[in-house]
Parts: structure tokens; sequence; C-alpha cells
């Protein structure tokens, strides 16, 4: 086992891998920038190290990553999300540089990455995918093949980046002109995005349910899955609400979960990583694309599995069998987990970036915070706006919603806006409490973003007594 | 067992006159909102309104003013409070009085006059919550009063139209009941009438004068009698006029009422017993109460009370209403006017008289105050500021008993006029009150939805009307800081800092009792981190203050 592991990453999911790691007697280092010294995942790792003055461009070099690791002698690096994690050269330059990268092989990421190449190993393993397009050549011809398309196979359909990722790169066309003009439009993001402005199609479904199957594989040739998570809860196709598992019935649950078993073996997965389907209405899946990586809502498959993932990514790693067979696996209740953000959901969701003034959380049983704020910290404005994941178990549906509520009106977070209060709506509207949801219940539910601030009295009257406290005087009581 | 109460909320306007009209005795109205106006510069806390609420509603009043004058403006900008909200916790608080609110005819509880709409939208709201409309213009020029008045009257509520009172040339008897005559032919017989001796001025004799001679004109008259105590005196002229037939006379607490507003409610009674006259209802022993509790909280205001106390005889001469008075000095030490008060007051005398011994009261009082102190700064009318040409325009109304001289009309028409128009031409072309266009209320409404961010109730865009800014600022505060009235006065306007340890408690909407424990404050250049326990949870907040923010005060 290794005996230091770096943390190519920031925030919460960095702490969350410490915390796996520090289980298993391994130090960690934590890197940062300039930019982000005050940020909590340097306080909890073991050492750390500056990487530059950043922001955000030092987390995406690969040169001072791997410097780093050398310079604190880390012998494996563990990218997180996001940042360096599917980019199959960090992968290849780590394992260039001696150190072992914890995470899928670079060809896996390089073919995965490419999402029209990763439905060619899919259909050729037999696994269901939509219909589609290759890549879009340039131009008019590309245009011609994309009419051609649309005279097949009904609207909408998705325009997706080859290079997409997280939600981006997406756009959907419900008619000919406005399939054109998307076509234009997404090569130029996906320019700008990914340096890649290669695009293909794909047949849109109608309000299609997102279904999604963590795996496990390792490189002796074992391959298992720990169950569904339903993802459906999205907003520009970002993930706001993660639930687990996803509720299929049981040959459809059967069928999806040895189907992405069958995925990671076609793909020479190794490590974890998730396979993400699509379910139209009439329960039929289809394959959607294979994350390389560790997933913001590992957590709520670890809720119901009691599996630590990220200890087994670590163990499969370093070149470890994964823990359990499939057969030891066993599900048990509900998990639902939400991505707290300081963002203001009345104001589209803009980040609301500032000095955490309070900061409270719940606790209980059920309740798991994975956070990367303490009372005082400023959110620096460069990067992504995460506060804290919350993610709830309860060994119903009913109970994981009544604990969800229950721990969302348990915090106290003060000095920024959060969307906190937007969630508090969602927990409460009829159909999420019915499961009645899809890809499109945020866009169908808009008038959940009609509320008010709720800060208790108490509270702001507080801040109102420091602040006459600060001035010496009540500056809005005398001139 | 106590007295039944005569006159209370929820009795019918025309039921209310029947007890005046033939209830023998006479009523007091206990004015809060002057005695917080004229001797506390409009400071006094809600939460000390509503602590002495039970004992002022058990009193028997026949009414309790508590809105309107300078306070609706000092409550959004000094006291955080949403004005209609006070209205609402005080008729809670006081379920059996009436509520009575003055108002400032066109100009409502601003300085300026307002567009009809705005007049009537005002009305209409602050209706929901006001029994009683006592209501002036400053020129007594009673078209001024019309739209108030009709809108008061649609409403259902008592209209009590003022003449506002003074001395000299031109106020006679005479003038006085044909004002009043005038009055009534335009708005109606069923009113209270009220004289508004706004500078306590006139003697004893002089009110019973007035009062006499305005009764064998109109017998049938109800009047009220609105005074201030400046020289001490008001006692002498309530007696007066109470003798004379007035039916309700405005008082304040013993407890808390001071120089400049009125004279205590308790001294008057025990001087009108004597005389055989009595107050049907009113009970004496929760209004002792009242006073004992006012007593103690008065300290908390002790930083808004003047510095210059003692009854002042000579406002006989300078005529300063209550309220101007009071702040009188106080503005004259900031402009470093101090040992040149008695030219102010010479002046001020003489702008009296120059401007047609006209009432001194707001927004008179306020342009002739600073008439005269311009007038000793930089030379009599050489500084004319923009009100005062509006008065010498006619823009309040016209001067009722003669008009300023040519000499003043020349030199504050025609200073910093870009136009060459000479003062004549101006007052041919540009004099006499003006009709205000009617303010677009869906636009206005639209405006401030988009500075809020938020949708906006008929109140909130009253409160906008009337004061742009300010409201926007408080709605901003109240956002932030919610209800600041929750907190008692002793933080509100605690100076110097709190001490580590010192606990602060409140009462919120549902009566749950609220602590704010304060742990620690740190300081480390301009950042304060001030600790608190809220309800038992540890807090932390920080703030930056510059030490020219402080004022260099230090904790």
């Amino acid at each position: 086992m290794f005996k230091k592991l770096l943390v190519a990453n920031r925030g919460e999911i960095a702490i969350r891998i410490m915390r796996s790691a520090q289980e298993l007697g391994i130090k960690t280092v934590a890197i940062f920038e300039e930019t982000d010294k005050t940020a909590l995942h340097i306080m909890r790792a073991d050492e750390a190290i500056c990487i530059g003055s950043g922001p955000r461009k030092d987390y995406l070099n690969i040169d001072r990553i791997i410097q780093a690791a050398r310079a604190t002698g880390a012998e494996a690096i563990h990218p997180g999300y996001g940042f360096l994690a599917e980019n199959p050269n960090f992968s290849k330059e780590c394992t260039t540089a001696g150190l072992t990268f914890i995470g899928p092989p670079s060809q896996v990421i390089l073919d995965m990455g490419s999402k029209v190449i990763a439905r060619d190993i899919m259909r050729r393993a037999g696994i269901p995918v939509i219909a589609g397009t290759r890549i879009l050549p340039p131009g008019e011809e590309g245009e011609h093949e994309a009419v051609e398309f649309a005279k097949e196979c009904d609207f909408p359909i998705m325009i997706k980046a080859v290079a997409g990722g997280g939600g981006r790169g997406i756009r959907t066309a419900y008619g000919m002109t406005e399939l054109i003009r998307g076509i234009k439009t997404a090569r130029s993001e996906a320019q700008m995005a990914f340096g890649n402005d290669d695009v293909y199609l794909e047949q849109g479904l109608v309000r299609p349910r997102h279904v999604e199957v963590q795996v496990l594989a390792d490189e002796h040739g074992n391959v298992i899955h720990l169950g569904t998570r339903n993802c459906s809860i999205q907003r520009r196709h970002q993930k706001m609400i993660e639930i687990a598992p996803a509720f299929l019935p049981a040959p459809l649950l059967d069928a999806i979960c040895d189907t992405a078993v069958r995925a990671a073996r076609a793909s020479n997965y190794v490590n974890a990583g998730t396979v993400e389907f699509l379910l139209d209405q009439d329960d039929r899946f289809y394959f959607l694309e294979v994350n390389t990586r560790l997933q913001v809502e590992h957590t709520v498959t670890e809720m119901i599995t009691g599996v630590d993932i990220v200890r087994e990514q670590i163990r499969i790693a370093a070149g470890e069998h994964i823990s359990f067979r499939q057969d030891e696996i066993s599900f048990r209740g509900t998990s639902i987990e939400l991505r707290i953000t300081a963002e203001d959901p009345k104001g589209n969701f803009t980040p609301s970036p500032g000095v955490i003034q309070i900061y409270q959380t719940p606790g209980g049983h059920g309740t798991r915070l994975d956070g990367a704020v303490y009372q005082g910290y400023e959110i620096p404005r460069y990067y992504d706006s995460m506060l804290v994941k919350l993610t709830v178990y309860g060994f119903t549906w009913r109970e994981a919603v009544d604990r969800l509520r229950r721990s969302l009106d348990g915090f106290v977070i003060a000095g920024v806006k959060t969307t906190i209060p937007y969630y508090k709506q969602i927990v409460q509207d009829p159909d999420f409490i019915e499961q009645r949801f899809d890809t499109s219940f945020i866009e169908t539910h808009q008038h959940l973003l009609d509320y008010l601030e709720d800060v208790p009295e108490v509270e702001k009257l507080a801040s109102l007594v420091a602040e006459i406290n600060a001035y010496g005087y009540n500056p809005y009581a005398e001139a | 067992m106590a007295e039944s109460r005569p006159i209370g909320a929820g009795m019918s306007k025309e039921e209310i006159f029947h007890v005046l009209r033939t209830l023998p005795g006479y009523f007091l109205t206990n004015n809060e909102r002057d005695v917080s106006q004229s001797d506390f510069k409009c400071r006094i806390m809600p939460q000390t309104t509503l602590k002495v609420a039970p004992y002022r509603d058990a009193t028997h009043y026949f009414a309790f003013e508590i809105g309107g004058g300078a306070c609706v403006h000092v409550d959004l900008i000094r006291k955080q409070i949403d004005p209609f909200e006070k209205l609402r916790l005080v008729r809670k608080a006081m379920p059996n009085t009436l509520l009575q609110v003055s108002c400032r005819g066109r100009n409502l509880f601003g300085y300026r006059p307002y567009p009809d709409n705005v007049l009537r939208l005002t009305v209409r709201l602050f209706s929901k919550y006001i029994d009683v409309w006592r209501i002036y213009d400053f020129m007594n020029h009673v078209p001024n009063l019309r739209v108030v008045c009709e809108e008061v009257k649609k409403a259902g509520k008592i209209l009590m139209p003022c003449i506002c009172f003074s001395t000299g040339t031109g106020h006679t008897d005479e003038f006085y009941v044909a004002k009043v005559g005038e009055i009534l032919r335009t708005l109606g017989e069923d009113i209270i009438l009220c004289i508004k001796n706004h500078s306590a001025v006139g003697s004893p004799k002089r009110i019973s004068e007035l009062v006499r001679s305005i009764r064998q004109a109109f017998p049938n008259l109800l009047l009220s009698y609105h005074g201030h105590n400046t020289d001490g005196n008001d006692l002498a002229r309530m007696v007066a006029a109470v003798q004379e037939g007035v039916k309700i006379v405005e008082v304040s607490d013993h407890g808390f009422g001071a120089i400049y507003s009125q004279a205590p409610a308790l001294s008057l009674i025990q001087n009108l017993r004597d005389y055989g006259h009595t107050t049907p209802g009113l009970q004496i022993q929760p209004l002792v109460d009242a006073s004992d509790m006012l007593r103690r909280e008065r300290r908390l205001y002790e930083i808004f009370e003047s510095p210059y106390r003692g009854f002042d005889p000579t406002v006989k001469r300078h005529k300063l209403t209550g309220g101007a008075a009071s702040i009188a000095f106080e503005q004259a030490e900031k402009l470093g006017l101090l040992e040149r008060m008695h030219e102010v007051f010479a002046d001020l005398i003489q702008v009296n008289r120059e401007m047609g011994n006209i009432w001194s009261v707001t927004p008179g009082s306020q342009i002739l105050w600073t008439t005269a102190v311009n007038n000793v700064l930089h030379g009599r009318y050489e500084k004319p500021s923009d009100d005062l040409k509006r008065l010498l325009l006619g823009r309040y109304g016209p001067f009722p008993f003669y008009e300023p001289q040519d000499w003043i009309y020349q030199k504050v028409l025609e200073h910093n006029r870009k136009d060459g128009k000479k003062w004549f031409e101006i007052l041919n072309e540009e004099a006499g009150l003006q009709k205000l266009n009617d303010e677009n209320l869906d636009e206005k409404r639209e405006q401030l939805k988009q500075e809020l961010k938020r949708s906006v109730n008929d109140e909130e865009l009253c409160l906008f009307l009337q004061f742009p800014r300010d409201s926007v600022e408080y709605f901003r505060f109240e956002e932030r800081f919610g209800k600041a009235w929750m907190l008692p006065p002793e933080i509100w306007f605690k100076r110097g800092g709190f001490a580590d340890g010192t606990r602060i408690t409140f009462s919120d909407y549902g009566g749950k009792t609220h602590h704010i424990d304060v742990i620690s404050t740190r300081r480390s250049g301009e950042d304060v981190h001030t600790s608190l326990l809220v309800d038992y949870r540890f807090q932390t907040y920080a703030n930056k203050v510059s030490s020219r923010e402080t004022g260099g005060r230090v904790n």
C-alpha cells in the first residue's frame, strides 16, 4: 500500500479522499494555488504544497502537480473529479513519472472521453445505444448529414460535443433551423470549453430518466456493480439531486446493472467508474456515457451499500483485489444527495461569493456532510461554488425525504446566498415526495423558485447587534 | 369597579359624535407622537410604546396620537420601522383606544405637496389603522385640506381639521371665525375643529376669547385644542379652553412630557376638577402607572433630549413651534452660531414679520428658521432657500394678511436667476398654487419592484411615493436585519459597544423570548469580529469598520 498520496484537487472531494486515505494509514498531500490558500482541504491534509499563483490554471498544470508529488514524496495521485480527472494525458504522465494514478488507465479515459468512440465500443459489445451520427464533418457536409439524420428520426435531436462532459456542450434542437444553428453554436462552445469543436447528433428522448450504475473493476479481471442512482433532477444538464437506488423494477434493474458490468469489461475498465443510461417512457434504456472518475454523487451509493468507494479506488490502484464479491454486496434503504452551493437561485443561480459569517450544520442519524467551508471562510470567486454536499439515508424513500427536510432545516449559513431555500421548496413539493420526477422536473417546477429568504429573525437581529457593537454606535439610528 | 369607557375603538363616527355632544365634561388625547417629536427628536421606540400600551389603553383616553408629523419619515430613516407596521403593533396593543394621526394637508407627512392620487392612496391605506385624522395647512389655506379630508370622510373616519393659531397683526377673532366658516363650508359640518397652538402663544385670556368667539358663531361645532408647553403656560391655556367649551385637549404623560410638547394630563385634571370639570370614564390609576413606567424608560432617550432646557417665554416673539424650538439651540451650536443666538432670534422675529406674519409650523417653521439663520450667516436674504422662493411664489398658498415687501421679492426671486427676469415678471408668470399631475402608480410600483427585485405591496408603494430614496433604504435594511423594533431601545441606541457578557433579551411576534449573549469582541485593524450566542448558538460576525466610521468612538 502507498505511504503517501497527493490529492490533485480541492474542496470537498479533496477532503473526502483524504479521509479514506488517512483511514488506510496513508499520509496525504494537499496542493493549492495562492488564490486558494485559505481552503479547508489544506488544513485537513498532513502536508500541503503551493503549486502556483492560480487561479485555476495551476490546478490544471500537470507538470506542476507531478513536481509537487515528487517534491513531497507522494507515490500516488488521486485526481478527484473535475480539473484533470478525465484528462488521459494526466494519467499517462503520472505513469511515466513513476506515480500511480488512482483511476482508469489512460487509454480507457481516452476512449470513454470520446463519446463517439465510446458509443462504438458499446455498440460492438451489444449494448443498446441511442441512434446517432458519427462525428459530423465540418461545414456544409456536416450540416447535410445532420439534415439526413433528422429526416430519419423525430425531433428532438441532441447536439453533443464529442469531448463534452458535466452537462456542458449539449444542445437540444426541436426543428431543422434550430438544428443547423445549434450545430454552429455547439461547435463554437465546444471549441471554447474543450479545445475540440467536434460534435455529433443523438436522437433525443422525451422526458427521459437519467439512471447510472456505479462499477468497480480491478486489474485482476473482477468487475462488480454497486447498484443504480437516479440523477434525473438536473438544471441545464447539471445534476442537482441524486438518489440511490433508482427504484427500477427487478428485471430492468438486473438488466441495466449487468449491462453496466458488460460495458466496463468491454472498455477494459479498471478502478471506479460510472456507466450512465437514459430510460425512455417505456423503460427502454440506452447507453449514454461512462464517467471515468469518482462521481460527486458517489456518496449515495456508499450510504446504501456501506462500501467506501474511495478506499476501494486506492486499494485497486495499489494492485489489490476488490474487497467484495458481487454477491456480498447488498442494497438497503434509500439515500439522497444535494449539492449545496453558494449561488442565488432567484438570480439565475449566479455565484454568491463572500465571507461565510455563520456556518452551522445539521447532524444526527442518517445525515452525512461532505463540506469544504468553515465559519469566517471567504469563498473565492475563482472556483466552483460548492459549499457542502448533504447526503441522507432513510430506511424508506419517505424516511429519507423527511430526513432531508430536517437536515436542510438544520443548516444556518449567513453571509452568502445558498441553494438551501430552493432545496427546501423541492423537498416539500408533492411531485418530489411522490417520486414523480424526470429530467424536466426543474423546468416544469419553476414556481419552486418563488420562495422567501428564510433567515430567522433572531439571526438578522444578531447581525445588527454585531454591527452596533463594531461601530460603537448604531449607524442606522444616528447620522 | 372601573367606570365604563364612553368612547372607544369599534364605535361608529356618529356614536362618538353623539357622546361628545351629549356627555358633560371634557376628553383627553394622549399625544405621544408630539412628545416624541418635540422633546425626543422623534426617537421614542415602539418597544417603549408597546410596554406602556396596556396602561394607556386602560386610561380611557379619547384618542392616542401615534402617527404623522415628522415621525413617519423618522420611523424610516432613524428607527428603521415600517410606519404601517408600527400602527399594526399599536392597534394590537391598544385595541380599545382610537388612534390619531397628524397630517400636514397636501404635504402629508413630508415637506412638499404631493399629487392628488398620492394623497388619496396614503389616506386610504393609513385609515386601515387610524380613527382620527388631525389635519392642518401651515398657511391655513383651506383648499389645501380638501383632497385629504375628502378621502378621510370616504374612509368613514373622524375628521379633525385645524386652524393654525398665532398672534400679532391679522390674527384676530374675526379672521379665525371666518376661517372656521370656510372650513365648515368646504369640508362639511361633521367634523371636530382643532385649534392648533403649535407655537405655544397667546395667553389663557386670548384662548378664552378665541374659543368663545368660535362657539358663538358655531355653537354646535365640536372643538379640540392642541397646544405646546414651550412657555410653561399651556396648562392655563387648556384650562381656559375647556372652561369655554373645548371638548378635547391634548396632553402628555407626566412621566414623559417635557418642555416643548404637551403639558401633563394629571396636572390638567387636577386643575380642572376644582373648576367642576370632569373627564368622563378616565381612569387615574393606569395613567399614573403609565408615567411610573415611562419615567424609567425616559433615561434611555436622554441623549435625544435638548441639552438646552428650561421653559422659553420668548416663544411669544419668535414663535417657533415646539419641535423646532427644542432643536434650535443645538442646530445653532452645530453651525457655530450659539454665541449669536440673540441675533438669530432677532432676525427670526423680523423674518416672521416680513413674511406676512404667517404660522410658524412645518414646513413654514423650517422655512422661516432657515431664512433667519442664512440671514445671520450670509446677510439678509442674500442666500435664500428654494423653499423660501416657493413660499414667495405662492406655491403653498396666498399670504393671508399682507405680502412681503418688494425688495424681499427682488432679493429672493432674482437670486441665481439665469434668465435675467425681474421679480415682478417672475411673479406674473410663475406665481400661484400649481396643480401637480398624478403619479403613474403602475410605473412607480414597477420601479420599486426593480429596485427591490421582489413584488411590492400597496403600503410599500405608498411609502416609496412619499420618500423614494429613504423608503428603499429602509426596505433593504429590513431585508438584511429584520424587524429592528423588536430590539429594546437601550440596544438600538447603544453607544460604546457591548461589554462581554451582555445579555440582550427580547420577544418576537409570536411572544417567544430570544437571547443574544455577547461573548467577545476582537479587533484587528478595521476588522471587528463579534462573537455572540444567539439563542444559545455560537456565531461570529465580521464587520469592517474604519476609524473614521466609528467617529473616534472606541469600545
